[in-house]
């Protein structure tokens, strides 16, 4: 199992109750072990039954349209429909590993019913994850970097590390996007890539994933495929997760360098919007916006980790900013007038406060910057990872461009996740996918001869 | 020193308020997310309020190595324990030397013993000593009444005054502390120490996988204290009010209750102490005084039952009413107050949660 993320875990432990030796190989040192889903917090899984982890139903049918309604919908309809069935088992499967849940609570509630919360987050999973391995058996390892597959026909021996060969029977790759290799990203983004914030584990390189198409692997997804999100400029570039995210942009404009609006800042409920922000931002001069709001709504959202800019006046806020003065009060100035009179706001739906003749309109929480102190945060692209990966089978087998198969090689997680995401992304269906390829991945390995 | 200790405290807690993963765990990060500014009554409430269970920790992705340098049960802790120092008298006659340290509490207890010996002969005389069965042979019931009561009412105001000074930081009026409900729910949480295994998951004392030693560890102490409060209670009542002095025998409420609390303080003073020698980080001085202390009034109180009918009786008696004297007088400069301080973080924390005390 080359990758300790979920997906890696998933395969282990489901291939460590079927044969007897199963070798998990963690990039990561053991104090940052998990890969991304050190990062993760819920997991999207279709449910006909309710508990009080999951409240109500979410069918089949409703998290097959939310698949389909996020960017262009399914790259591979009948992969994509099988993760949405598989989703259904896997909460249960979950608990039977020992994960603990959590009801959905003040800051989560909105997403209670579609997605099930685990207790404490990824990294709490990972470990418990790790003691089930361990009662099972299953070894691990350690800051391991694999470099490539050594094969033989279609049939893979063996996995080269930096330390040296290891004997395989069978390989999962379940390493992860190619999100923290710049050059990777360059060649599909230009220079623009430079600009991007990786969320996640600075190790996702994708070095498996070049090795896999050295051997012939066959790509799923699109080059610019990526699930981002727009993130407070001033973050870490490699790691920074969750606590580095920004919730502000509903409740007042964003602008660009040049001090110009670009985007509905209230198209729809932020948790379905937040995913396209990181585009919005990546598609703007320089790949830098700035999120602004007034004291008005300051509370209505959860405090950035960085404080805010702040200023007394429009002006002067720009100023702080770099930006052109005139530029930004003119753009909060027809902002302004152009807020519909008699509008209620409300925070907890769409309102009826909207903008009218302005471009781009501001669909709904269009209130009046008028109230200092007026605050400020830079944001950044932060990518969390990215779609292109390898073609597989629905047992996870590795597809050949040439339409034959990498006999016991199989793919799991975000490496293969462009065979279902596209474009757009849906909260907490990375983990989905990781968990249901992970299993199928897990349990076809063992079976390999 | 503590403004610091508060500095990081805020850094760190401004990243968890912005993650938010751990708001299934204990009381303290419903409590943050409660905050959107975090003044040193904020954090101090915090501090005491959390149960140092370190699940949070081990959740963490942000817990060192990682550049954000996350530890919320170490900075806690430490914020915690400035605050039993804050909430003390200042420095000096109220505050005095011999109340730390292993070297000046031996011979503070060493020297009430010795005057325990001179009022013994000045009293009784030293042959006193050799008798046995109830302690009113060896010290007359004056004398021992005055000596144990006189550390215990000088603890009794420098913990209340403390608390007092904690809870108007923290909360406010102290009128604000007569809420019935508030009191109930956070006397409920504190006998079942629901912090420490905040959203159902243990403790993480024992090492990197949760384990309810710490918990249960803690109960046998607690437990064993409130049950030998309640035999000296007990024989309080039957010597004053139904006029039967000791000794009592042994199928009695105040040696039955007595021997049961202290061989539950013992073994539990005895399994914490291993717990915190098992595992490293971080081992607070003051955490092994409290335990320390606690298992040596337990030892000396079963040793002066156990010995009540042999020639050393007088000798352990002194013994054991010296540690008394010893202990009592320097539970407020032991971690003994973090009872009271989590106490009222707990009722703090009742009356938070209430939808009327909301006040955005």
């Amino acid at each position: 199992m080359i990758g300790g993320g979920n997906a890696g875990l998933a395969a282990a432990l489901t291939a460590g109750r079927l044969v007897g030796r199963v070798l998990l190989l963690d990039r990561g040192p053991a104090a940052l072990r998990g890969g991304n889903t050190r990062h993760t917090r819920n997991i999207r899984c279709a449910h006909s039954w309710s508990d009080a982890y999951s409240p109500g139903t979410y069918l089949f049918a409703e998290l097959w349209q939310d698949l389909c309604g996020v960017g262009t919908g399914p790259s591979n309809e009948k992969l994509a429909e099988l993760t949405v069935r598989e989703s259904e088992h896997v909460p249960a499967w979950m608990t039977g590993q020992g994960a603990r849940w959590q009801p959905p609570l003040a800051g989560t509630l909105h997403l209670g019913r579609t997605n099930r919360f685990f207790l404490g987050g990824g990294k709490a999973l990972v470990n418990t994850y790790h003691r089930a391995l361990a009662q099972l058996g299953v070894t691990v390892r350690y800051g391991v970097t694999v470099l490539d597959l050594l094969m033989d026909g279609d049939r893979c021996t063996g996995v080269l590390t930096r330390d040296g060969g290891v004997p395989a029977r069978a390989v999962v790759c379940a390493s992860g996007g190619f999100e923290a290799d710049i050059g990777w990203l360059r060649r599909y983004w230009g220079d623009a890539a430079d600009n991007y914030l990786i969320r996640g584990s600075a190790d996702n390189d994708g070095q498996v994933l070049a090795a896999l198409y050295a051997h012939g692997a066959a790509r799923a997804g699109q080059e610019r495929g990526f699930h981002a999100v727009a993130i407070d400029a001033r973050s870490p570039r490699f790691d920074g997760g969750i606590a580095t995210r920004l919730d502000s942009i509903p409740f007042g404009i964003v602008v660009n360098r040049d001090g110009l609006r670009f985007y509905d800042e209230g198209e729809e409920l932020w948790p379905k919007r937040y995913a396209i922000w990181g585009r919005n931002v990546a598609e703007q001069p320089g790949q830098i916006a700035y999120s602004l709001w007034d004291a008005k709504v300051r509370g209505l959202f959860l405090p950035p980790m960085y404080p805010p800019f702040s200023a007394g006046s429009v002006r002067e806020l720009a100023v702080v900013l770099g930006l052109n003065p005139d530029t930004l009060a003119a753009t909060v100035r027809s902002f302004n007038a152009a807020i519909q009179p008699g509008g209620r706001f409300d925070p907890g739906g769409l309102d009826t406060c909207a903008t009218v003749g302005l471009s781009p309109a501001k669909s709904h929480w269009a209130q009046p910057l008028d109230t200092p102190p007026y605050y400020a945060v830079p944001l950044r692209p932060g990518i969390t990872f990215t779609y292109l990966g390898v073609a597989v089978t629905e047992q996870a087998r590795v597809l050949r461009t040439d339409g034959s198969v990498l006999r016991n090689v199989f793919a799991a997680g975000e490496i293969m996740s462009g065979n279902i995401l596209s474009t757009g992304y849906l909260a907490g269906f990375g983990l989905t996918i990781g968990h249901v390829w992970g299993r199928i991945a897990g349990t076809e390995a063992a079976r390999a001869r | 020193m503590l403004d610091e200790l508060f500095t990081e405290a805020e850094r760190q807690l401004n990243i968890c308020n912005s993650c938010r993963y751990c708001e299934g765990y204990c009381a303290v990060f419903p409590a943050l997310e409660r905050r959107t500014l975090l003044a040193p009554g904020d954090i101090t409430q915090l501090a005491n309020l959390c149960h140092d269970c370190r699940a949070c920790f081990h959740a963490c992705m942000y817990a060192p190595p990682h550049e954000f340098a996350v530890d919320p049960p170490r900075i806690l802790s430490a914020v915690r324990l400035a605050s039993y120092d804050r909430y003390l008298p200042p420095v000096g006659w109220a505050r005095p030397g011999w109340s730390r340290g292993w070297p000046a509490r031996a011979a503070a207890a060493a020297l009430v013993g010795l005057v325990l010996l001179v009022l013994v002969g000045a009293t009784e005389g030293l042959g006193a000593l050799g008798r046995r069965g109830g302690p009113y042979q060896v010290i007359p019931y004056p004398a021992l009444l005055v000596i144990v009561l006189l550390p215990t009412a000088w603890s009794v105001a420098v913990m209340v005054r403390g608390f007092a000074l904690y809870w108007r930081d923290v909360h406010g009026p102290l009128r604000g502390l007569a809420d019935r409900r508030a009191l109930g729910s956070a006397l409920a949480a504190a006998a079942r120490l629901r912090n420490m295994r905040g959203g159902g998951e243990e403790c993480y004392a024992a090492g990197d996988d949760p384990s309810p030693a710490r918990r249960r560890l803690h109960g046998a102490v607690a437990w064993g204290f409130a049950a030998c409060f309640a035999a000296t209670v007990a024989a309080a009542f039957l010597q004053d009010v139904l006029g039967s002095p000791p000794p009592y025998p042994l199928l009695s409420v105040p040696v039955i209750l007595g021997t049961a609390g202290g061989l539950s303080m013992l073994a539990g003073c005895a399994g914490l102490i291993a717990l915190k020698r098992d595992t490293g980080p971080p081992p607070a001085v003051a955490d092994y005084g409290l335990l320390f202390g606690l298992g040596l009034l337990a030892l000396t109180g079963l040793l002066t039952l156990l010995l009540r009918a042999t020639p050393v009786f007088g000798l352990i008696l002194v013994i054991h009413l010296a540690t008394i004297v010893v202990c009592f007088a320097i539970a407020p400069y032991t971690r003994f107050v973090h009872a009271g301080y989590r106490f009222l973080a707990l009722v703090a924390d009742a009356i938070e949660q209430r939808p009327a005390g909301s006040v955005v």
